[in-house]
């Protein structure tokens, strides 16, 4: 018996014939018969991402070793084992979830991952260690839940986005879960979104102050918004396109300020056949439709969509489901009963205090579960169904802060409510805290990952959670979101107290950093992006965090944001602050620096041998990695007192200046001139491959060799901005090749020889 | 829509590889889960349980459920934490070859061994000890082994053989996981005290 024969037409037809298609691939590569690179989309289009040392390569901590998978030399993608564990994402539409469907999900945790069902920051749930093998059947018991895992990876439309309170907030214009409903219903498995160069992300959020759907950082956000037209109340949105985070960020554009709701999955149609178009495939790095909304300009963006908006051919689903939008709602299980204001114990009140949201509907909350890195184990999530049935029935969802929210709960039954919770390990007080944590996977499973972010989020989540009651208010509130790369997974841009994960050469060894990232904004749909002020040892971000929440209290002025607290005391002060905690001590000092959170492991040394020239010549190299860090936070001041160009020649410096230092460990008189820098940068670095990624390739030089092509043109906001989040990242790159070069054996330098000393 | 029910298919014992068996820890108050991090790590360097060992996963931070998974291709090597009690978990992912009860004797050696090893870990603060009279048993395939009494029915054999083993013929309780929903569960217990050493041994 196979669960397709036991599911049998359980599982609905069109998902059916898709998983047996899916599962006909995975033969078919079994015989060798499709290409790694086209069963790599094929699997990442059904959710089946790869993995953390799925190459079969893992440094246990004194060198790298191989993974001897037995998997005869077959692959799920290039450099990619086939037994190798791999991860599962799979798609929630808006977070929405059943009480069937979370017993779904605790079953397939427990059957095919390690017992632990992973809440992402776009509302989805993550399986790691799951063989590909089991995959067909993982997706078949999904699909008969109702749940699909198409085009939960891959480049097509990802999970539509939505505010987890839609329909019960206090604030909003109108319920937008239907109309994110109708996006993904009518966008999945479109011929239209089929032959995009990367993903596409979509939110729709029902207020434009709050944060919920984060819309100003999608390829396309909605902001619910209404106006009067002839006496009658109009239902449309607010239309935001082009944003994204990313390694290179970028704020989405106003597209439109008032579509009407029958417009949205038209307009989404021609967005999708646009971007199709016209957008990049070949540059992965700028593949993105923001690359080409500021390509093309947005008045240009908006005039083809238009033209291709008004050459489409009718299609009756674009506004079908507007006629079931009077009758749409969610059926509250219980009555509405308020909650006596004397209930409940101390215990019950502190959740209740940061837990519970009181909804517009008299006499009903909502309850968020908050969930430490976003994780709970089957067992969980299974009791969590048999809770959700007892109080609020199908009406849960999950959150893109990591957690899950019970709508519809009586007020008056908050303190039983509590009481399951806690019995099941799930009432954890301090949601939407600063002990809430958002994180991505970072080092835990993800290939990208450079440091760890969960790691480091769990420490503070931990020391956070011990002095929460004894917090200033205002410190509570303040948002935490860490990620394990630049690549903001884990949303760093848009908080309070951001950090990524980087690593630094120092003494010969590699050392676990974090950029921290100061500025940005959660509130008003993710309205400003933060920017990294320096990088700091992992050991002592917690010291980070407490010296800058001092400051806050202390220098707080009546009742100003973090945000304003920030731009009013500078990043040149605050940078100050943490100037000490910079230096990383010697390793036999203290070598717990020399680790990473949650790792016992030495980060990243492998078989590093260095030998004492080197290590002469990468001190040069030092300085000038120094001198670029700095002009980089130069430049950002520059940015914020508005002076452009200024900001702008900063960062073009920072480039120069980091390649230069990297030219010298080959070819230690190179001038200042930026041609000779950039003529040696590209035929030694770029040109033998040295300086390139093993992901990203040499996309990082082309930010160099784009900026240096442009000459002296005038820079505005964005695009000083846009150089500067360039420019640290060829800053990040290139301290990652400094480290390569280091930990290569001690051998001749090949091309040009150097003109004074060189790697010996 | 929602989970489909496997109440009316028949268990499928002798085809079940997805086996887990767990130890428990006799004080849980000598081990906090985090310890037991560096020792995985230090497991995968110098090889020393069996398997394809490929990394070490922290959800030391759960409150329930695994704490610390030593991830493997054939198996999970898990310090546990599901129902409240911390123990060592061996749950199999890879089949074996052999009867069910020639398997069970197997993931009881392979579990035994690693449980040893921790016992003796000098690197542990407190001395971790095993309980050598009780021992759970999860199958981890809701397909060939719902959770019912025709699943109980046809597994018997197999673990009073196994469990006879262990207990050198003392008798055993047997308690079944009351939620049809959960996997097929049993944690057995006797009377009969026993040091790891020894139910190792009798294991062979």
């Amino acid at each position: 018996m196979t669960w397709k024969e036991a599911l049998g037409n359980s599982v609905p037809a069109d998902l059916a014939r898709e998983i047996d298609t899916y599962e006909s691939q995975l033969a078919l590569k079994g015989q060798g018969k499709i290409d790694d690179k086209v069963f790599a989309e094929t699997r990442l289009r059904r959710g089946a991402y790869g993995q953390r040392y799925d190459n079969g390569q893992r440094n246990d901590g004194t060198g790298v070793k191989m993974l001897p998978f037995p998997s005869n030399g077959r692959t799920k993608g290039p450099d990619t084992v086939w037994d190798a564990p791999g991860m599962q994402r799979i798609k929630l539409p808006f977070g929405g979830l059943t009480a069937a469907q979370m017993d779904t999900l605790a079953d397939l945790s427990e059957e095919y991952s390690d017992g632990v069902c992973h809440i992402t920051t776009r509302q989805d749930v993550q399986l790691h260690y799951v063989h590909i093998d089991d995959t067909p059947s993982l997706m078949r018991r999904l699909a008969a839940a109702g749940i699909t895992t198409r085009e939960a990876c891959g480049n097509s439309v990802r999970n539509v986005t939505a505010c987890p309170i839609a329909g019960v907030c206090r604030d909003e214009s109108f319920d937008v879960t239907p109309h994110a409903e109708a996006s993904m219903r009518f966008l999945l498995g479109h011929p239209d979104v089929q032959d995009f160069g990367r993903k596409f992300k979509i939110a729709f959020s029902g207020c434009r102050q709050h944060a919920c759907g984060l819309v100003i950082m999608h390829d396309f956000g909605a902001i619910a918004v209404t106006r009067e037209e002839d006496g009658v109340e109009q239902r449309g949105f607010e239309v935001y396109v082009g944003g994204g985070l990313g390694a290179v960020p970028h704020q989405a554009r106003p597209f439109e300020p008032f579509m009407t709701e029958d417009e949205i999955l038209p307009t989404l149609q021609a967005i999708a056949r646009v971007f199709a178009r016209l957008g990049e495939k070949r540059n992965r790095a700028r593949a993105r439709i923001k690359f080409l909304v500021a390509q093309l300009g947005l008045d240009e963006f908006r005039r083809l969509v238009r033209e291709e908006r008004a050459a489409l051919a009718h299609d009756d689903r674009w506004t079908a489901y507007l006629d079931g939008l009077p009758a749409y709602g969610e059926q509250p299980l219980k009555t509405g009963h308020p909650l006596d204001d004397e209930s409940g114990s101390p215990t019950f009140k502190a959740w209740a205090r940061t837990n519970v949201y009181r909804q517009r509907q008299p006499g009903y909350a909502v309850a968020t579960v908050s969930l430490p890195l976003g994780d709970l184990s089957g067992w969980q999530f299974r009791r969590l169904a048999d809770v959700a049935r007892r109080f609020v029935g199908d009406t849960v969802r999950t959150t893109v802060e990591q957690n899950i929210v019970l709508r519809w709960v009586r007020e008056s039954d908050l303190p039983a409510l509590h009481g399951e919770l806690e019995s099941i390990g799930l009432a954890r007080p301090g949601a939407g805290s600063i002990a809430d944590i958002t994180a991505c996977p970072g080092t835990d499973t993800c290939k990208l990952g450079i440091a760890s972010s969960r790691g480091l989020a769990a420490e503070l989540e931990r020391r956070l959670g011990e002095q929460i009651e004894t917090l200033d208010e205002a410190v509570k509130q303040l948002r935490i979101k860490i990620s394990g790369c630049f690549n903001s997974c884990g949303q760093h841009h848009i908080c309070d107290l951001g950090f990524y994960g980087v690593s630094r050469h120092v003494g010969g060894h590699i050392v676990p950093h974090f950029q921290v990232v100061l500025g940005g904004k959660w509130v008003d749909n993710a309205a400003a992006y933060g920017l990294a002020i320096g990088a700091v040892p992992a050991k002592n971000i917690p010291e980070v965090v407490r010296r800058i929440t001092d400051r806050f209290v202390h220098d707080r002025q009546g009742a100003e944001t973090f945000y304003d607290f920030t731009k009013r005391v500078g990043k040149r002060a605050l940078r100050e602050t943490l100037k000490d905690l910079t230096t990383v001590p010697p390793h036999d000092v203290r070598p717990d620096f020399y680790r990473d959170w949650g790792d016992p492991r030495e980060f990243g040394i492998g078989d590093m041998g260095v030998g004492e020239c080197a290590g002469e010549v990468v001190s040069l190299t030092e300085f000038d990695l120094v001198g670029a860090e700095t002009q980089v936070f130069e430049a950002q001041l520059q940015l914020e007192a508005d002076d452009f160009a200024h900001a702008d020649a900063l960062a073009y410096g920072a480039m120069l200046q980091a390649a230069k230092g990297l030219i010298k460990t080959e070819f230690i008189d190179i001038s200042a001139d930026p041609n000779q820098i950039v003529t040696e940068f590209r035929s030694r670095f770029f040109d033998t491959q040295l300086f390139f990624d093993k992901y990203a390739g040499g996309k990082f030089a082309q930010y160099l060799f784009r900026r240096h092509a442009r000459g002296e043109r005038p820079a505005d906001r964005d695009t000083a901005r846009q150089l500067i989040e360039e420019a640290q990242l060829f800053l990040e790159a290139t301290h990652a090749c400094q480290a390569r070069l280091a930990s290569q054996p001690a051998v001749p330098p090949t091309g040009n020889p150097p003109a004074v000393a060189g790697r010996a | 829509m929602g989970a489909v029910s496997t109440s009316t298919i028949a268990p499928d014992v002798a085809n079940l590889q997805r086996i887990a068996l767990k130890i428990f820890l006799d004080d849980e108050s000598l081990l906090e889960p985090g310890d037991v991090i560096p020792v995985f790590h230090r497991w995968i360097q110098t090889q020393a349980v069996d398997g394809l060992l490929i990394d070490v996963a922290d959800y030391s931070h759960m409150p329930t459920g695994p704490c610390v998974v030593l991830v493997a291709h054939e198996a999970h090597y898990v310090l546990d934490r599901a129902g409240g009690r911390l123990g060592l978990q061996y749950a199999r992912r890879q089949p074996l070859d052999g009867p069910l009860s020639h398997r069970l004797a197997t993931l009881g050696r392979l579990l035994l061994r690693a449980g040893r090893l921790l016992e003796t870990d000098t690197s542990l603060p407190g001395p971790v000890r095993f309980r050598g009279n009780e021992i759970e048993c999860v199958a981890n395939d809701r397909l060939l082994a719902p959770n019912r009494a025709e699943t109980l029915t046809a597994f018997r054999p197999a673990l009073d053989a196994f469990l006879a083993t262990l207990s050198a013929g003392a008798e055993w309780t047997l308690t079944q996981e009351t939620d049809p929903r959960a996997r097929f569960g049993l944690l057995a217990q006797t009377q009969a005290a026993a040091t790891l050493d020894t139910v190792a041994e009798r294991l062979g």
